[in-house]
């Protein structure tokens, strides 16, 4: 029999060396993944125990009496509340843990599921896409090697961080045994999802597509609880159908069940064997799924400089627009809620709220609040159009007769309308939101909340001014001050009436300039400078663009 | 416009990026329907070169003109006339390499779709992959096609096939040819030798800046030596001593050395003296060239070496 015609079974049936052989290169592999990751693993884990430390400690803080705890409590109870955070599982009787456990444990877990996840795909599926897996597997190392490793680089770090956790709920006096369950759902929530992934890595060629499937699929877990949740206190029968809902009626500090972690621990095990398994039916850098052709000619309306602007930018913006009209929703659903509590919140609660009524001075105050993310998505966009130039691509593509004004006015375009769009999204969210859930005039609060989210623009158009002027005249500084001003306003935001800064320092904070529509009047006169500000600085950097080069290292 | 006009004209031209002397001197001249070959190692300013003539980059000093045009301030205008090749081409991810090509061929205004169509055949893409699924070869087809269906009078290639696999190089040197025959003209940068030889009517060669080397191919070939590998009756050791005669080695009655172009006569008259039984004569290699301008001065190409990633 020549080598070539090795028959189907004489190809299959392993040497005794095989079994082992599939591993080797495991150890090796684990050490150089861990140089690799030291600082982003490292980053995650403390990421994710200080969010633990956070919530379990933050508690205690916001609510100071037995009194603001049970008006608290009352907000997790409720079904919008049960639909944002779980299952609500000892609401009747709240204690700091539990409240910790109902409101905020599902945020944990679904960090550590990120984690696992990006982890994962990163080692896997995106070190074959780019090749370098074909230079490692070129050496002694098995077919297994660098799956087994992965995973045990993700679980090890998941144990350091449910470690943490664990710590994190008994530095608060919590219950052990309960906050040993949260820490071990972490795990197993963990676990699932890296099993999820090591079987995405094997579906799709390219590691965004194997991380949007693995993605997906958490989001589905998130939506699939919601329902659940929504529909009674302590979960439905849909809350059993997905994976964090398994992790939430585990109900720590209340009931301490731990055998619903078998069922994320069983189905993670069994989506890890599928891994191995289907890892053997491909070839390396090839994927079971069949990757998705585009277009072999591209539609008229690329053709132009603002067509390629709105698809280089059209992905960013999506994102930020699916995940702030979600946010919109959710902050006007919980109008009825607020309504409801409004006389028993804790006074550190009403301060930052402004005005009399304080449904609306909730979502006056959301609305500021989800402008400074819309400026962030602003910013985030502009640093796209930093990473165009230094990569090259502005100049590729300003080698057809673009102009430069031309190239950078119309990305701005398509920026700007995007984030007009947004505003807009956010008002619809807050508005439809409100609407649905309020028992009375529900309708007429609706345009008030819509023009509510738009009336923001000006401060966004001010921060997209400012981020501009530098990235004509100092593109080094550009994006970096436009986190500062960020980051600066979502602190004054969020705690400016508790900080007690003195008035030259919250003057600086371009969100606090416009009025709490609809609790205030709208004031023009800060609709004006700010949007003066937002135009001149777009002129500005037009004018800058223009006149320095492009990409000089 | 200025038809007479040479397509592109450099004099002087001097670029500094902090204590980086990119362009020194730099003078340049490419007459139109011209293949002019432009050689030199990384880092010695191919491609500062490239982002002045598309007016990305404003020399500190120097003349520079394309069509008789400053390319800084009418960049625009100049770019409707030539196509550009990156020498690392990074395309938009979420594009197909098909809506690369045809968004590039509509901003330069009407184009030939047969063309198109034609050249993504000959170079074998696959023009529905997103181009984030690509190879460094394949992005360099896709910005290749791009600017070759183009109607434009001027390419400037930066390393356009530094990628490539020798069947495309192949196509390559075709498509080149026949935008010559066209009448077009090209402004080819790389350091593969035999690419340049191959296609160019006039070559320059750039080292740190500076062009040391321009002219055609034998005009540079008379500027150096002519290797002879040689049997000869009598021992060739006489020639050693001349001063024309480099690099000597005999072995036997087998003599191999260099002589400087314009000896080669004198060298032959010697030779035959010696009773030749066989002779092979090597015209210069690009090899060589580069060598005269880099070999005999191994501590100065250290130097722009080590700035060669500033300045690339």
């Amino acid at each position: 029999m020549s080598v070539s015609t090795i028959s189907p079974e004489a190809r299959q049936a392993p040497s005794p060396a095989a079994g082992q052989a599939t591993f080797a290169g495991t150890g090796i592999l684990l050490r150089f993944m861990l140089r690799r990751d030291r600082m982003r693993t490292t980053t995650w884990i403390l990421g994710i125990a200080l969010a633990g430390f956070y919530f379990a400690h933050a508690v205690s803080v916001v609510a100071e009496t037995e009194e603001d705890l049970v008006s608290l409590a009352s907000m997790y109870a409720d079904p919008v509340g049960r639909m944002m955070v779980g299952p609500g599982f000892g609401m009747d009787a709240p204690t700091y843990e539990r409240f910790y456990a109902s409101g905020y444990s599902l945020f944990i877990y679904i960090l550590i599921a990120l984690f696992s996840v990006f982890t994962v795909i990163r080692h896997t599926r995106a070190e074959e896409q780019t090749d370098r897996a074909e230079l490692v597997r070129a050496n002694v190392v098995g077919r297994h090697a660098t799956l087994t490793a992965t995973l045990i680089l993700t679980l090890g770090a998941n144990m350091l961080a449910a470690g943490l956790i664990l710590l994190a709920g008994v530095s608060a006096d919590y219950d052990a045994a309960g906050s040993a369950l949260v820490a071990a759902s972490g795990l197993a929530v963990g676990l699932f999802f890296a099993g999820a992934a090591a079987v995405t890595a094997q579906l799709s060629e390219s590691s965004r597509g194997a991380s949007a499937l693995a993605g997906g699929l958490l989001a589905v877990a998130y939506l699939v609880r919601m329902g659940g949740d929504a529909a009674e206190v302590g979960g439905s029968g849909l809350s059993w159908a997905s994976p964090l809902g398994w992790s939430q009626q585990t109900a720590p500090f209340v009931h301490d069940r731990w055998w619903p972690l078998l069922l994320l621990i069983g189905s993670g095990a069994l989506f890890i064997a599928a891994g191995y398994w289907l890892s053997t039916k491909r070839d390396v850098g090839a994927s079971l799924l069949p990757s998705r052709l585009g277009r072999a000619e591209a539609k008229p309306s690329l053709g132009t400089p603002v067509g390629l602007a709105f698809r280089t930018l059209k992905g960013g913006l999506r994102g930020w627009g699916i995940a702030l009209l979600l946010t919109g929703l959710m902050f006007g659903s919980y109008a009825q809620t607020i309504l409801d509590a409004a006389d028993s919140l804790p006074a550190e609660v009403s301060e930052i709220f402004a005005g009399e009524d304080m449904m609306l001075g909730y979502l006056a105050y959301m609305a500021v609040f989800m402008a400074v993310f819309i400026a962030a998505a602003g910013v985030s966009g502009i640093s796209q159009l930093r990473g165009e130039e230094s990569r090259g691509r502005a100049e590729y593509g300003m080698s057809a007769p673009v102009g430069r004004i031309r190239w950078l006015g119309s990305h701005l375009l398509v920026l700007v309308v995007g984030l007009v769009l947004m505003l807009c999204l956010v008002g619809l969210g807050m508005g439809v939101g409100a609407a649905a859930t309020l028992e009375q005039d529900g309708s007429q609060y609706f345009g008030q909340l819509f023009l509510a989210g738009a009336l923001q623009a000006p401060a966004v158009l001010a921060v997209i001014g400012i981020v501009t002027a530098l990235f004509g005249w100092l593109p080094r500084a550009a994006t970096a001050v436009g986190w500062v001003i960020i980051g600066f306003g979502g602190v004054l935001t969020s705690f400016g009436g508790l900080l007690e800064l003195p008035e030259a320092v919250t003057e600086l904070n371009l969100f606090g300039h416009l009025a709490d529509y609809p609790v205030q009047d709208i004031d023009w006169v800060p609709v004006l400078w700010l949007s003066g500000i937002g135009v001149a600085g777009i002129l500005l950097g037009l004018l800058g663009w223009s006149r320095r080069e492009v990409n000089r290292v | 416009m200025n038809e007479n006009a040479p397509v592109i004209y450099a004099e002087n031209l001097i670029k500094e990026f902090g204590p980086v002397r990119a362009l020194d001197n730099l003078n340049l001249n490419i007459a139109s329907g011209e293949v002019h070959g432009f050689l030199g190692p990384n880092g010695a300013g191919k491609s500062t070169t490239m982002r002045v003539l598309l007016g990305l980059l404003r020399p500190d000093s120097g003349t520079v003109q394309m069509f008789g045009r400053d390319p800084w301030r009418d960049a625009v205008t100049l770019h409707e006339r030539l196509a550009y090749v990156p020498g690392d081409v990074e395309l938009w991810p979420n594009l197909t390499g098909g809506e690369v090509i045809d968004m590039f061929l509509r901003l330069r205004g009407s184009y030939n779709k047969a063309r198109r169509d034609e050249l993504i055949e000959r170079f074998d893409l696959d023009p529905r992959k997103k181009t984030r699924t690509y190879s460094k070869g394949n992005r360099q087809k896709v910005a290749l096609i791009s600017a070759l269906a183009a109607d434009v009078d001027l390419l400037l290639l930066d390393e356009p096939t530094a990628g490539l696999d020798p069947l495309m190089e192949a196509v390559f040197q075709e498509v080149i040819h026949q935008a010559k025959s066209e009448g077009r003209s090209v402004l080819l940068s790389s350091h593969i030798l035999a690419q340049v030889e191959a296609l160019s009517d006039r070559i320059s060669i750039i080292r740190a800046g500076h062009i040391v080397e321009s002219g055609t191919l034998s005009e540079l070939r008379h500027m150096t030596r002519t290797t002879i590998e040689v049997e000869t009756e009598r021992s060739a050791q006489p020639l050693a001593g001349c001063s024309f005669v480099h690099d000597f080695h005999t072995e036997a009655e087998r003599s191999v050395f260099e002589v400087d172009g314009d000896h080669v006569g004198e060298a032959m008259n010697l030779l035959t003296d010696l009773g030749i039984r066989s002779i092979v004569a090597h015209p210069p290699t690009l090899e060589q060239l580069l060598m005269r301008h880099y070999g005999e001065d191994l501590s100065q190409r250290g130097v722009s070496n080590g700035t060669a990633k500033k300045v690339s």
